[in-house]
């Protein structure tokens, strides 16, 4: 009982980590209509300034400021954001599949930046020793599971709140008047390319965001946390969960990641210990069938759209 | 009263299920995450077959404590996430009290530090080979909790080192893979090479799988040096060495354990590496290495050739009979007997149902015992590292002839020297 609570636990801070960067890349895709495909790229730039300004300081690598928790999440956003103005500046001309190659290429360099950079990121030996401020409140791992969890919720829940209000504001409204047609906002006055670069920078600090929660709680960081599985995993997320829908995007993450990791637990007891060593690939067909099934069902994800109208407008 | 009856219940399936994961109830779970699918999927899935060949044999030996001992394997994918995910799961809901995995160093370390450590199970990796595990066992952050019976890089670089500057060679050029097995390697022979009187002219990082590494081998070769120190895997090493002797480099190679392999020798060329020597963490000369390969080609119709297949087998053997020398299995008591089932002044115990049940005979008689396994006798340090006795070799013709042994002790006396 203690045990399956203890999981559970565990199982939210890491869904709901995920679940933050389902929210950034929903503002991108869902209400803008930006294909990033680089969501690994962004949210290892948030992961490692956190593990850079927060831990511990180490011979031959930058930083280490053992600077406090909340410093190293406003700095992984500032970092990411930084980074994503760039990479924006550079390919939000291009539009849907060509960004999506752009935004791939470009998270395989920051990961392999990450993984050569050795004076900066440690290499490919990572960073270790990164402080989890759960242990400085609360005693034994349980407790202090229920401690980050509370942070995380925390965390999520104003970003969610924070993006609602954004997405019903008349920015947000412009933002899918963009996606659905930009050359008629276009012609209402409005500047696609600059909206479009505002929601990309935004949605990529969102990300980062993600990524510094998640080295926090873990306590390590290296380059193999970032390959390109991951952006398949948060885009598998917000497509099951429904896009353009925040509390999709949320339901999306708890559901894939527990789709992800039930299918083992489900395989390690069913399928007998000898054939077990082939059982990784009863797994993969197991996740893959779970989620076409999810999407011929619900095409529009679980929670799809929600159609508004401008409460100002007349009916 | 109803209500009471029902607290008193709820409490008693608590306290009983809370108590369950330490007493001895059959069976005795063993929990492994290991990369049986993803990119390390094909190395994974024996290295997975061979720890379940490990639980067997305990099992026909008749199980720790009387009990049969069930293996739940979970998948990591490689995927740091998942694995620590899974290690979590195994833990809590299947009450594991020790873990063995994973492959990588990638998903070990967030393992360890997330999910081993905290909740106090043991966690012995058959493979992990980054030096960060030794960095945070130092710090004492693994609270004695991690062991592997993987020969960490640390007897590598010590015996490249000795193998250079025995050679006569005073500057040496070094190029290296770049990842965490490459890097720390490369870093140590530094260190290694200087403290014994040789000297570096330049250390170059390769990334893998490139079609050329032209620009790597020319830096290199600044500084003429008399000999290069290669840290590669076959296919990227014989790119590297061709266009090293191509571009006029000295044929006077030292190379690491992984480029002891037939297909670097065709592809580069015997005639080429006539001066090309080498080392390997291998084979002690030990019956019970013989005794365990005949085992393993018995039940899997083929030898145990592949990384990892003789550390998991220890891996798994050292964790069951810690688990057998505690009479209360927690992860604590397989910590620290560990150290009583590998004791170097201990009765000598073998691999195989055999060993295992004489093993389990002296245990009961409260004697301290060494298993003496797969890869030799494991002397874990107190950081959670083995050595391995190594060997040296170079190609005479087309043949693979070795040139000096140096058993574990030896090597032990090396890294001694080298470290004051």
């Amino acid at each position: 009982m203690i045990g399956l609570v203890s999981y559970i636990v565990f199982f939210l801070i890491l869904s709901l980590i995920f679940g933050v960067a389902v929210l950034g890349l929903n503002l991108q895709w869902g209400f803008t209509g930006l294909f990033n495909a680089g969501v690994a790229g962004f949210t290892a730039i948030g992961a490692y300034t956190m593990a850079i300004l927060t831990g511990p300081a180490r011979d031959a690598v930058f930083g280490g400021f053992e600077l406090p928790f909340v410093v190293g999440l406003i700095g992984a956003m500032v970092a990411s954001g930084t980074g994503a103005v760039v990479v924006g500046l550079a390919t939000l001309k291009l539009r849907h599949e060509y960004l999506a190659v752009a935004t791939f290429g470009i998270a395989v360099t920051i990961q392999l930046v990450c993984l050569n950079w050795e004076y900066l990121t440690g290499g490919t030996l990572g960073l270790i020793g990164i402080p989890n401020p759960s242990k400085a409140w609360a005693d034994g791992p349980l407790a202090q599971n229920a401690f980050y969890l509370g942070v995380v919720l925390v965390v999520v829940g104003l970003t969610f709140v924070a993006l609602e209000r954004i997405v019903k504001s008349p920015w947000g409204r412009m933002l899918k008047a963009i996606r659905e047609d930009d050359v008629a906002a276009a012609s209402l006055g409005k500047s696609p390319e600059r909206v479009r670069l505002e929601a990309f920078v935004l949605g990529c600090m969102i990300m980062g965001l993600s990524g510094a929660l998640y080295v926090a709680f873990i306590g390590y960081v290296s380059p193999w946390d970032f390959l390109p599985i991951v952006t398949f995993q948060i885009w598998t997320m917000l497509i099951v969960g429904g896009s353009a829908n925040n509390r999709g995007a949320i339901l999306g993450a708890l559901i894939v990641w527990g789709v992800w990791t039930m299918s083992g637990f489900v395989i390690s007891r069913v399928v007998p210990s000898e054939i077990q060593a082939q059982g990784g690939a009863m797994q993969a067909v197991l996740i893959g069938l779970i989620l076409v099934v999810t999407l011929l069902i619900r095409p529009r994800g679980l929670i799809g759209e929600e159609l508004h109208v401008s409460r100002h407008a007349r009916s | 009263m109803l209500q009471k009856f029902r607290l008193a219940a709820v409490a008693a399936l608590l306290i009983g299920i809370g108590s369950s994961a330490h007493a001895v109830d059959c069976p005795v779970k063993l929990g492994a995450i290991l990369p049986v699918s993803g990119p390390m999927g094909q190395v994974g899935e024996r290295i997975a077959e061979t720890g379940l060949f490990a639980v067997e044999q305990f099992n026909e030996a008749g199980g720790v404590l009387g009990c049969p001992v069930e293996y739940v394997l979970r998948d990591t994918q490689g995927q740091s996430a998942v694995g620590v995910d899974a290690a979590k799961s195994l833990v809590d809901l299947d009450g594991v009290q020790a873990l063995i995995g994973a492959v990588s160093s990638g998903v070990s370390l967030p393992v360890l530090t997330s999910v081993a450590v905290p909740s106090k199970v043991v966690q012995v990796s058959c493979c992990s080979s980054s030096e960060s595990f030794t960095a945070l066992a130092e710090e004492g952050k693994t609270e004695g909790y991690w062991f592997r019976t993987y020969a960490t890089n640390r007897s590598q670089s010590a015996i490249g080192a000795k193998l250079t500057v025995d050679s006569g060679f005073e500057n040496t050029a070094v190029i290296y893979v770049n990842t965490d097995f490459g890097v720390g390697l490369a870093k140590r022979f530094e260190q290694d090479i200087a403290r014994l009187g040789g000297s570096i002219t330049s250390m170059v990082a390769y990334n893998e799988s490139q079609q050329s590494y032209r620009a790597e081998v020319t830096k290199a070769l600044e500084g003429n040096p008399d000999s290069l120190y290669l840290v590669a895997f076959p296919v990227d090493g014989a790119t590297i060495t061709r266009e090293w002797l191509g571009l006029g480099g000295t044929d006077n190679l030292i190379v690491n354990n992984s480029l002891r392999s037939d297909d670097y020798f065709q592809a580069v060329g015997s005639k080429f590496l006539q001066n090309l020597q080498g080392y390997d963490s291998a084979q002690p000369r030990l019956p019970s290495v013989d005794s365990f390969n005949e085992m393993f080609e018995a039940r899997f119709d083929s030898p145990p050739n592949g990384p990892g297949l003789h550390s998991v087998y220890d891996a798994v053997t050292v964790v069951l009979l810690a688990m057998e020398a505690s009479g209360d299995i927690t992860g604590d008591n397989i910590r620290d007997n560990i150290r009583l089932v590998t004791s170097p002044d201990g009765i000598e115990v073998y691999p195989g149902p055999e060993g295992i049940a004489r093993a389990k005979v002296l245990l009961a008689e409260g004697k301290t015992i060494r298993y003496v396994g797969a890869t030799g006798a494991l002397s874990f340090d107190r950081n959670g590292d083995v050595q391995a006795p190594k060997m040296t070799w170079k190609l005479d013709g087309d043949e693979n002839v070795e040139t000096g042994y140096l058993s574990t002790a030896e090597v032990a006396e090396l890294i001694k020297m080298l470290d004051e």
